[in-house]
């Protein structure tokens, strides 16, 4: 008795270890607070948003039609191969079951590598297609693997039986063979489907422009903080699927009716619901997936298409209303794609791969790119708006592009420190309290190369373009020394975890410090007195574009006054859009330190230069060793 | 007939034959031709070689430790339940399966940046053990956090196939060694996990796998300050875009991957331990 | 005989609402050769189940050798199984399969070889020490599992269903096997079947159940000769079964016609069951005969002729040598002891018939 308890009791604390995570998403789907980490009270909006939002609903069903389209191609072709392989010598159905499994046993960022270099070597674009053979492929495995006992089971003598009675080997088999291991293909089906959905690593290298997965999108938002809809969202999904589950299992079982004596009415009782709860609520499901997807995939941009412009654009740096304001007024299509950083940008500009049309890189990597000769010249005529961006931008903008010919400021902001006033005792205003073994786990840094050697070089008063080893060796000396202190290194989820108290400290971006600022008034930034980064992120048009004009007409929509205060409501990221500052309603926005700071805090910052591959290559090389110590 | 008839069968194999080949055999040779040129496309052994620069060696080590103090984890919690769930009965075995595939439907990346919200210093377990005025749990941004989520992660994928194994174990074949005189633990070490090998090893090579080439685990929930080897190759294609030394990394990586291979081949040879 | 080994003692065992076994009692003595026959689903396996300790009864006590077993784990018990589907250990060899019990109790090696090298020719299987279980057929494993169990030298060896899976010819070498082990290795037998050939070749007492009741214990030549109901009667050999009258003491009414026979103490009148075995039925001249028929059909079955004859609305079995074609134009003897009186039962549950010796 006891023993059964135990048991009981080690079952139900790994489904609360299952499931505690699940709970905890299902409840910040109704927190009210964008932040995820403060509980701002009880809200359904989030549903109601979700589904105007056509970003994520494009996704989501992209999601869905490549799990369910992957899923089905991988069961005809894994049920067709595994009765071949069965066939086969076995000799040879060895060696077939070998390379079956590779794709299951190996790691997923190895296979999502491998057919990326495939793709990539046979000039496939990336897009919806590669990511579908990707899914099948990883899918067959599961298919093959599930049928194929099926198929060792089934008794060879019934196929022979009804050849013998004079069936036609094709109906021989779907009328015997198939029944038989009927449970293993739909048991793949279910796998492959359920694999494909759950699938980030393999979607991550082999996808394209424009086209998102779940997966993908919510991997982009990590760092600036997931979107609650998405919260919603899975957990819809996720009931849907529980309901269907729960629906499926209590339908009577076909079996447990033939053993007992049942009234026929009983009988004929069980039949429908068990068709109806089987057959029609999978099949409904199965339809209304369908036909969303066909209405949203009509609706969703793909690439392709003659009169869009491809965007590549920082994750959550552009209002989605803008877009389709724009998309409204010119009728041309926009093919929206975010990345994280400056770094993971480059090469997939500079492999040329995709051709984008727009890309906003900052400052130094826009100096890298004109050095590459991987820019275009933007044609002027056509952004007249340019007129707006004040004199002052267009000045610093020379720093990296010298002749203003390449690139339009759209956002700027320094670095600088966040703080929580209620956790720090002294005034702060130097970064020397982010080496303060006070604050030992409560130091939120900046995980990339340069913001974080430059708050190390600024520190030590050298250049935070420095390429003298020795300056760069001791400012390696200092990130090191400075780990231990480290709570966690992030982009932007410092936000979200100084929103949330978890930290003292932490090394942000000055518009990200405006929106902490209002969602925990306990929160102060400072530029400090050691001087820091200015940085511009402006539009650029790669040399390959495919759409020049589309693109140029993209650059003069958003250098429009109202525009450009739309963004800055939603992004709260300080514009160079003289025009849009003036139209910001509140006057502690349109005249905050943090957004607009005084010239005199501003010399004391500077502009990232590009140093070159070669220091590029040092710099890589001396944070990836602080990283791994 | 009889020869016919197989041939038509072995004709079916074809297309998957020819998928195999395309996507499955020829992207491995691009990552060996990759992992064994330069940017020139000279053959070069430089590539594998980074591996033993100290940064790299240390990811891959860490990645090793993390990945087996993992696998360990997800054995010894997952073996026990298949017992329960095996002493359940069969009815409801499609039902324990799909209790946990459930979970998969909520996002990967979700699930796991949950366990951020579980689990930082003002997270919900905190919350809780604060309540009961028990000392607080520390683990976000370190390894044991990472081995939290990679056990979270992979755990099912242990589950399975050690349940598929055990649910297969003849009644009578326990029934009969308690009979000779074996008491449960002798007929727990002498049959039982003899018979459950095959699973063991499939469970084992299918979560030491994921675990050790796992980037996005160690990125949400080591606060990026640890650096394993996945995250390593993933920054050579994705940022630091250095294509050759990315695949030599894989190659590497490929050598575990071959080993788990051959201990299945060697444990499980009629595919017994299939996790599905 | 000598003294009681095992004591059954009102029994009973239900699985959720369906009742396997009813208030069982049953005794069985040393070095017997005990089989319990009955249809599937008569209880008898999960009588063999409660015996070895795998299951434990809702009711009643089994008493070993005078001490109450009923609760002991089935691995402290002097009991062996053989298991229907043999359950040999997959992961071992043969050898390690027969040694498994010997070395739990700790034996020494040179005593476990001894006893493989002893087990494996006794049920002739010389050789085979180092094969694996699935490379051996199923009268092979058959005989292995048997070895298994007979190593360990219980004093009670339980056999559930061990033949089920073999071809005829298999089947009646193994049964002479098993009754050369009995009387080789001087240990009792417990002994399930459903086939009652089985159950008459090699038992000392056979136990016919029927939904968890005992329906009759005796010999295999009471059981057959004197069936004590309609069921034992059916359920083994083949039998015409009449519902019959019984007009006094020794005279009995069937289809009409009056037979003499020997029972006596039915009372006047009374419904009863009658028996006769087809090779008692005596075919006559029309004239000779208690009652005239018409034989429907002929099959010659080697050591006789098997008729079907149609009489006053029954169609009798009857197994002779004499020959008589269809369309024959027969009469019908019986000889008074060879007609079996039986009470009827009052309804289907209560077919059960209480045991007293």
């Amino acid at each position: 008795m006891i023993k059964k308890y135990i048991q009981r009791f080690y079952l139900l604390f790994i489904i609360i270890l299952l499931y505690a995570p699940i709970i905890t998403l299902m409840a910040l789907s109704f927190n009210s607070s964008k932040s995820r980490a403060r509980w701002g009270g009880f809200t359904a909006k989030w549903y109601v948003r979700l589904f105007q939002d056509d970003q994520i609903m494009t996704a989501l069903y992209t999601t869905l039609e490549i799990a369910l389209l992957s899923a089905l191609i991988a069961t005809v072709l894994g049920t067709a191969g595994a009765i071949g392989i069965h066939a086969l010598r076995r000799k040879y159905r060895t060696f077939m079951m070998g390379v079956t499994n590779i794709p299951m046993l190996n790691a997923d960022i190895v296979t999502g590598i491998s057919l990326m270099l495939l793709f990539i070597a046979f000039r496939f674009s990336l897009g919806f297609s590669t990511i579908l053979i990707a899914h099948i492929t990883f899918n067959l495995p599961y298919v093959i693997l599930s049928v194929m006992p099926r198929l060792k089971q089934t008794n060879i003598s019934t196929y022979e039986a009804a050849l013998d009675l004079g069936a036609s080997p094709l109906y021989a088999f779907f009328k015997v063979v198939f029944p038989d291991i009927l449970p293993g293909v739909s048991s793949g089906f279910l796998l492959a489907f359920t694999m494909s959905l759950d699938d980030f690593v393999i979607t991550h290298f082999t996808k394209g422009p424009g086209v998102d997965t779940l997966s993908t999108k919510i991997y982009s938002e990590v760092r600036k903080g997931i979107r609650p809809e998405i919260y919603a969202l899975s957990t819809i999904m996720f009931l849907s699927v529980l309901l269907l589950l729960i629906l499926v299992n209590i339908a009577p079982d076909e079996k447990e009716d033939r053993k007992r004596i049942l009234s026929a009415a009983t009988v004929k009782r069980h039949k429908i619901s068990r068709f109806l709860l089987r057959k029609v609520v999978p099949a409904a499901m199965v339809v209304i997936i369908t036909i969303g997807g066909i209405f949203y995939s009509t609706k969703a941009d793909r690439l392709g298409g003659a009169n869009q412009v491809i965007v590549y654009n920082w994750g959550e740096y552009l209002d989605p209303a803008a877009i389709e304001l724009f998309e409204e007024e010119t009728g041309i299509d926009v093919v929206y794609e975010e990345y994280e950083t400056n770094e993971i940008m480059y090469p997939k500009i500079q492999s040329g791969a995709i051709a984008y049309d727009v890309v906003c890189p900052s400052d130094y990597m826009i100096e890298r790119m004109i050095e590459n000769d991987l820019l275009a010249e933007i044609n002027f005529d056509n952004v007249p708006n340019i007129k707006n961006i004040g004199d002052v931008y267009m000045e610093q903008s020379r720093q990296f592009d010298p002749n203003n010919k390449y690139s339009v400021p759209y956002l700027w902001g320094t670095v600088g420190i966040l703080y929580n006033k209620t956790m720090v005792d002294e005034p702060i205003d130097s970064w020397s309290v982010l080496w303060d073994e006070k604050y030992k786990d409560s130091i939120l840094m900046q995980d990339s190369v340069r913001d974080a050697f430059g708050v190390a070089l600024k520190y030590l008063g050298y250049s935070l373009n420095s390429t003298d080893l020795d300056e760069l060796t001791a400012a390696q000396k200092l990130l090191i020394e400075q780990k231990p202190l480290v709570q966690a290194y992030v982009v932007d989820q410092v936000r979200d975890k100084m929103i949330g108290n978890e930290a003292a400290i932490g090394v942000i971006y000055s518009g990200e410090a405006i929106y902490t600022q209002l969602e925990n008034p306990d929160l102060e930034y400072v530029i400090p007195k050691e001087g820091s980064n200015i940085w511009i992120d402006s539009l650029v048009i790669p040399k390959n574009a495919k759409h020049k004009e589309n693109a140029e007409a993209f650059i003069n929509f958003v250098c429009r006054p109202e525009i450009a205060k739309m963004n800055f409501d939603f992004i709260t990221y300080s514009i160079p859009n003289e025009g849009g500052r003036a139209l910001i309603e509140e006057p502690e926005l349109r005249n905050s330190k943090i957004a607009f700071p005084d010239a005199k805090e501003l010399e004391r910052c500077e502009t990232f230069k590009f140093l070159g591959d070669e220091n590029d290559a040092v710099y890589n090389k001396l944070w990836r060793e602080v990283k791994s110590r | 007939m009889k020869n016919r008839d197989k041939k038509i069968k072995r004709l079916l194999a074809g297309p998957y034959i020819i998928w195999a080949a395309g996507f499955i055999v020829i992207p491995l040779l691009m990552i060996f031709y990759y992992g064994l040129s330069d940017k020139s496309g000279h053959f070069t052994f430089h590539n594998i070689a980074q591996i033993t620069t100290p940064e790299n060696l240390k990811a891959l080590g860490l990645a090793l430790l993390l990945s087996l103090i993992s696998t360990a984890v997800c054995l010894v919690l997952a073996y026990p339940l298949c017992m329960v769930l095996t002493n359940l009965g069969v009815n409801q075995s499609s039902f324990i399966v799909l209790i946990f595939i459930l979970p998969m439907w909520m996002n990967f990346l979700l699930r796991t940046l949950a366990w951020q919200n579980l689990l930082e210093r003002n997270g919900i377990i905190n919350i809780i053990l604060g309540f009961f005025h028990l000392p607080a749990l520390e683990i976000i941004n370190t390894p044991y956090a990472i081995i939290l989520g990679m056990v979270y992660d992979f755990l099912p994928f242990m589950v399975l196939p050690i349940y598929n194994v055990l649910s297969k174990i003849d009644s009578d074949v326990i029934a009969a060694a308690r009979d000779l005189g074996a008491n449960s633990i002798q007929t727990f070490l002498r049959i039982i996990l003899p018979l459950s090998v095959p699973g063991i090893i499939s469970g084992v090579t299918m979560v030491f796998v994921p675990a050790l080439t796992t980037f996005v685990i160690s990125d949400l929930l080591g606060g990026s300050k640890i650096l394993l080897i996945g995250n390593v190759i993933e920054q050579e294609f994705k940022q630091g875009s250095n294509w050759h030394v990315g695949s030599g990394m894989s190659l590497v990586l490929m050598i575990f991957i071959i080993l788990s291979m051959a201990l299945i081949a060697k444990y499980d040879k009629d595919g017994e331990g299939t996790a599905f | 005989m000598s003294n009681k080994l095992i004591d059954i003692v009102n029994v009973s065992k239900s699985f959720g609402e369906n009742l396997v076994l009813n208030d069982l009692n049953l005794y069985i003595r040393e070095n017997e050769f005990l089989t319990l026959l009955g249809p599937s689903g008569c209880g008898k396996t999960t009588l063999l189940r409660i015996l070895g300790g795998f299951e434990s009864p809702n009711e009643g006590k089994v008493i070993f050798d005078g001490k109450d077993i009923t609760d002991l784990a089935p691995n402290k018990r002097q009991l062996n199984t053989v298991f229907q589907k043999y359950a040999l250990f997959p992961n071992m060899t043969i050898a390690e399969n027969i040694a498994f019990g010997l070395k739990i109790k700790g034996k020494s090696n040179t005593y476990i070889e001894d006893k493989i090298h002893y087990a494996l020719k006794l049920v002739n299987l010389d050789g085979f020490n180092e094969r694996m279980p699935d490379s051996l057929s199923g009268g092979q494993q058959q005989r292995i599992a048997i070895a298994r169990a007979i190593v360990n030298e219980p004093k009670v060896l339980l056999l559930d269903e061990p033949l089920g899976a073999l071809d005829l010819k298999l089947r009646q070498d193994m049964q002479y096997e098993l009754i050369r082990l009995k009387n080789e290795l001087g240990i009792t037998f417990v002994y399930v079947t459903h086939d009652q050939e089985e159950a008459l070749t090699m038992s000392d007492t056979i136990v016919v159940m029927n939904q968890g009741n005992i329906q009759q214990i005796g010999t295999p030549e009471d059981i057959y000769n004197e069936p004590q109901n309609a069921f034992v009667a059916d359920f083994i050999g083949e039998s015409n079964i009449f519902s019959a009258i019984m007009v006094e003491d020794k005279l009995v009414k069937i289809q009409g016609v009056k037979f003499p026979c020997v029972d006596t103490g039915f009372g006047k009148n009374k419904p009863v069951d009658a028996v006769i075995r087809p090779e008692d039925v005596d075919l006559v001249k029309p004239k000779k005969g208690l009652m005239q028929g018409i034989v429907t059909s002929l099959i010659f079955k080697g050591v006789h002729y098997e008729m079907d004859v149609m009489a006053n609305g029954y169609e009798w079995l009857v197994h002779s040598t004499d020959m008589f074609p269809v369309g024959t134009e027969v009469g019908i003897r019986v000889d008074p002891f060879d007609i079996q009186i039986m009470k009827k039962p009052e309804s289907e549950d209560a077919e059960a018939v209480s045991i007293e010796e």
